[in-house]
């Protein structure tokens, strides 16, 4: 034991130099995992301790239709005995516009009517920091959103227009009660509840969701949801209470905090590739220490556990160095992004975080050092008398074989472990192999044909070229790394380029980039005219009526039932339809058979192709529709595919004209708006003076907030890649420092034979702007497919080559190799010859 | 095929100081492997203490030379990531001694390298590496000490010194010494020496038994 402690200690105080690189790319990779995880616990931890003030309650109810007196007596008849408090809002997304005339613009603006007693949890106060009275709000005043006053260039004290209403702005807010979480169609406007049903803005077809709020003491929430949803399940009314949102909170964190963890696995993976070939080199090297120790009688067994303790050391050094890391990007994670998380949240790293961590690395190190460290059996000590002598090796090395599957064992055991899934632990193994296989392969194949150029005359690029075969030399592996590291920077720059040019709908000719909608029947030809007036084209208005399914095939819904509650998502969310007699030109028609151009009086529906199979659902089969509180049933006679991306408008149910005529409907229009952005915007405030009820959705806005974010996006994936390009330049220092003896040794003999400074520096240049070149080009070509698959078959978005997104990498990628290869061996190059001679 | 010694067969009694000599490739250092269970002989066995060493597996042999055998090679083989204390102290480590730090300080005074005692071997001298390298022969007690050309790589000044204090060490630990060597100055210094030409044995000064028994033949392909 004695010994195998001492020759640990004594092996790493010799070579730990030589072995850092590999292992801070087990820091770096640890420290990913460790500081993944822990943000995510941190902000589960924080969310759900808000997920009550987020709800801005303990219970709510809610729903899209106008209460009825029943349903409201009986919300309050089981409630108020359990409730503390109670509170009601009504949010509708509607128009604004400034209520002098001579100021321009108008917008959209998320309106949410309150009462006195809002909120009922949580804060809510104005930008100065002081708390938001209601008097402020009383007789037609209206706290809102910074950002809408610089939207349309208002100030406090001035007048607005909502619906029919004018409303004096007297506060402005920052944050608002519940977080502004989720996707936002424009700034908060908040008024009295009552004064949005004085605006008009709930009769009728509007988009107003109502709810109601309760606090109750803790041990009866429960009670109160079950009841109210018990006595309200066919009122079509949502009832949720916190503690809910906690548990659904807790799981898509641990889910997220998985996923998160196999980004560090993939650095981990790949440190230990590196590890995996650094420790070969390294018993290599140690080949003649091996030979002696066995020869003053250490047995094979002893020297690799030995071995094997000071790969465990490093392993362990590595980790730890990991959590320090960890720590640091989370400091970082707070320094840059504190006000966009959640603020009660921490930034220290968690225990369970740091373990999983901590032992992830330590078990990379060992798996990945275990085969190379069983060479030593092979190593005899007669090569200590004869340099010639030949290592014993077996037919068949059962050892050897059993090792690694139980490596490949264990690789699987870890991943699918930091997965939370076997499955998924499969497919990373099996991706990450094949990516590694395939980039190595290329490695290969371009070195074999970079070699067999002949027309090469510069001394330095022939010398460079015999270079990347220097026994030892991991140049496929840096190739391997580098590559990887180049292919996920260039792959999401090249999706991202590609999603926002598709997404920037006002480029884009033929689709449509404003949409008219809450059009009133009546409405609709005088609303054409002023349309066509203004644009020049006369607007399509479609019908549509809002409807919810009650059944299918006869079958009530009822989420209790297996199958419905598998679909519970597309069962109780609500269905926009329209009817008409034709397609349209971006619909086909994928089974049964659509309607001719009479009218039926028997309802007929043409279903998009995502709900077949709901429930059952195919040709032939009927859906029972709740038209505004009438019940409709219709038989699915055709299934249509429809290319969303070339729609105007797009529809997932169409009837056939006949059944819905008489339906209380809403007219909605698509349209090409000026261009200008001020023509937009004196189109948007032309259009909803004359009519205050159509709300205008401009394109341009929404497509701001989704390139938002697709960049944030990319910048998460972005740092992924540049932490692998980190450990691929990591395991480029480390292997130039485990193979820079024979670079001494050479450049001394190319010294004595005449060679100048500048043609070894030269030779150096060459070199790695070779690997930098090759890892370049596979990187990018790699990127092209994986950003061409995306495009073509995930987002079915037409590709386009980004000539500076994969040029500039592979530059980027030559210029990072060359200079950090140059700055770790450049003292090679100045060294005197004969010092180095005479060592050898 | 080819043969690198021929059927021989030799007896090293206890205690005895025999020098092998003769020109590059007659097979001296090949008898040394194969005394030392190093290499295995094609045909034949090798004795040592009475107890055959052929049929021994890779640990057992690697046990049997910590405790009985010390060497010193022409090019020293110190390890050179330790010191020179160290590079002493590793075979009683690997034997478990209970001692070996005091016992790896006799052995630096014995080889009069007690200031050197922190140095690597890229910091001394061949003749000092070679001084260090012979503590570490005698450091578990040799009954066998096997010397593969201990001079080789030395100085004659140098060399001589070296070779002083083996055979001295030697005659304290009262141990058998095989010297491989082309000095035939330092091999008449022998009690007992052999010659080897072409793999056979062509002349030996003595014959007497006990010790170490070698019998048998070595053949090696060579690429």
């Amino acid at each position: 034991m004695t010994f195998i402690l001492q020759m640990a200690r004594r092996e790493l105080r010799a070579s730990w130099r030589r072995l850092l690189f590999f292992f801070a790319c087990i820091a770096i990779g640890v420290g990913a995992i460790v500081a993944g995880r822990s943000m995510l616990q941190n902000a589960g931890v924080a969310i759900a301790a808000e997920a009550r003030s987020l709800l801005t309650a303990d219970v709510q109810v809610d729903s899209s239709r106008p209460w009825t007196p029943e349903t409201l007596a009986a919300i309050d008849r089981i409630a108020l005995p359990f409730a503390e408090a109670r509170a009601e809002t009504i949010e509708s997304p509607t128009m604004l516009r400034p209520a002098d005339p001579a100021h321009e613009g108008a917008m959209m603006v998320e309106l949410k009517g309150i009462d006195a007693s809002f909120p009922l949890v949580g804060e809510f106060k104005l930008a100065n920091g002081e708390p938001v009275s209601y008097s402020l709000i009383q007789n037609n005043g209206a706290v809102v959103s910074i950002a809408l006053l610089d939207r349309l260039k208002l100030q406090i004290g001035d007048e607005v227009k909502i619906g029919n209403s004018t409303f004096q702005i007297r506060g402005t807010i920052d944050k608002e009660p519940g977080g502004g979480s989720g996707f936002r169609i424009g700034p908060r406007v908040f008024i009295e509840r009552t004064a949005v049903e004085a605006a008009g803005l709930t009769g009728f077809g509007s988009r107003a969701r109502r709810k109601i709020f309760f606090t109750t003491p803790v041990d009866k929430i429960a009670a109160l949801v079950r009841q109210l949803r018990d006595e309200l399940k066919n009122n079509l009314v949502n009832v949720r209470s916190y503690k809910e949102s906690q548990e659904n909170l807790s799981q898509q964190f641990s889910r997220a905090e998985d996923y998160s963890s196999l980004t560090g696995l993939v650095i981990l993976v790949l440190g230990g590739i590196g590890i995996s070939n650094v420790t070969r080199v390294f018993i290599e090297q140690k080949r003649k220490t091996i030979a002696v120790l066995k020869c003053i009688g250490a047995t094979g067994k002893r020297i690799t556990v030995a071995y094997l303790g000071q790969v465990l050391t490093m392993g362990v050094a590595g980790s730890g160095l990991g959590l320090l890391f960890g720590k640091a990007v989370l400091l970082l994670i707070q320094h840059i992004f504190a006000d966009k998380l959640p603020a009660y949240m921490t930034y220290g790293l968690r225990a369970g975080a740091a373990l999983q961590g901590l032992s992830v690395g330590i078990l990379i190190s060992l798996l990945f050092s275990a085969l190379p460290l069983l060479r030593i059996r092979h190593i005899r000590p007669n090569v200590l008398l004869r340099e010639s002598a030949v290592s014993k090796r077996g037919a068949i090395d059962v050892l050897r074989w059993a090792t690694a599957g139980l490596v490949m064992l264990g690789l699987l055991l870890v991943v699918s472990w930091q997965a939370g899934s076997i499955r998924v632990g499969l497919f990373f193994l099996g991706g990450l192999a094949l990516t590694a296989g395939a980039l190595y392969l290329a490695a290969t194949l371009l070195i074999f044909l970079v070699r067999r150029t002949r027309f090469l005359t510069s001394f330095a690029l022939k010398q460079a070229i015999n270079s990347l075969h220097r026994p030892g030399n991991q140049t496929r592996v840096i190739i391997m790394v580098v590559g990887l590291g180049v292919f996920l920077v260039i792959s999401i720059q090249s999706l991202q380029s590609n999603l926002i040019r598709e997404f920037d709908l006002g480029r884009s000719g033929n689709i449509p980039n404003m949409f008219l909608i809450d059009i009133q029947k009546d409405q609709e030809q005088g609303l054409s005219e002023l349309v066509s007036q203004i644009t020049g084209e006369r607007p399509i208005l479609v019908p549509t009526i809002r409807v919810r399914i009650v059944a299918i095939n006869g079958k009530e819904v009822d989420f209790n039932e297996a199958e419905m509650k598998r679909d519970r998502g597309r069962l109780s969310r609500e269905y926009v339809v329209t009817y008409r007699p034709t397609l349209e030109s971006n619909e086909k028609i994928i089974g049964g058979e659509f309607w001719d151009s009479s009218s039926s009086a028997e309802p007929e529906i043409s279903i998009e192709e995502s709900m077949r199979g709901m429930a059952g659902l195919d040709v032939g089969g009927e859906i029972t529709f709740d038209v505004q509180g009438r019940k409709l049933t219709a038989r699915v006679t055709s299934i249509r595919h429809v290319d969303w991306r070339n729609s105007r408008t797009g529809f997932m149910v169409l009837f056939r004209p006949g059944a819905l005529e008489s339906a209380p409907q809403m007219m909605v229009g698509a349209l090409n708006g000026p261009t200008g952005e001020l023509e937009r915007s004196r189109f948007q405030r032309a259009v909803v003076d004359k009519y205050p009820n159509v709300s205008v959705i401009d394109v341009v806005d929404v497509v701001r907030a989704i390139e938002r974010i697709i960049n944030n996006i990319t910048l998460a994936v972005s740092f992924v890649g540049a932490f692998v390009l980190l450990s691929g330049a990591l395991i480029l220092i480390g292997s130039l420092a485990m193979t820079k003896f024979q670079r001494i040794y050479e450049v001394a003999v190319l010294k004595t034979l005449g060679a100048k400074r500048n043609i070894l520096l030269k030779i150096l240049l060459a070199e790695y702007g070779l690997i930098g070149l090759v890892a370049g080009v596979i990187g990018s070509l790699a990127a092209i497919g994986l950003s061409y698959m995306t495009s073509r078959f995930v987002f079915e978005i037409p590709w386009r080559f980004t000539p500076v997104v994969n040029l500039g990498g592979v530059g980027a990628t030559i210029i990072l190799v060359t200079v950090v290869g140059t700055l770790a061996t450049v003292d090679v190059v100045s060294r005197k010859p004969l010092v180095t001679l005479r060592a050898q | 095929m080819l043969t690198i010694l021929h059927s021989l067969d030799l007896t090293i009694p206890d205690g005895q100081f025999i020098s092998v000599i003769g020109p590059s490739g007659s097979g001296k250092s090949t008898l040394l492997g194969l005394i030392a269970g190093l290499d295995e002989p094609t045909s034949g066995e090798i004795r040592i203490d009475g107890q055959v060493i052929t049929t021994m597996n890779e640990d057992a042999l690697a046990e049997l030379r910590g405790g009985k055998i010390g060497f010193v090679f022409q090019s020293f083989h110190l390890i050179p990531s330790l010191t020179a204390l160290e590079n002493i102290l590793v075979p009683m480590e690997i034997a478990g001694a209970r001692d070996a730090r005091e016992r790896a300080q006799h052995l630096m005074e014995d080889v009069d390298l007690v200031a050197r005692a922190h140095h690597y071997p890229s910091q001394l001298s061949g003749g000092e590496q070679q001084r260090v390298a012979i503590a570490r022969a005698f450091a578990n007690g040799p009954s066998i000490l096997l010397a593969d050309e201990p001079t080789g790589n030395l100085d004659s000044h140098n060399g001589r010194h070296v070779f002083e204090l083996m055979v001295e060490m030697n005659r304290k630990h009262n141990a058998t010494l095989v010297l491989v060597t082309h000095d035939h100055e330092l091999a008449a210094l022998a009690d007992r020496r052999i010659s080897l030409r072409d793999g056979r044995v062509v002349n030996d000064s003595d014959e007497s038994d006990a010790g170490v028994e070698v019998e048998g033949t070595v053949e090696a392909s060579r690429s």
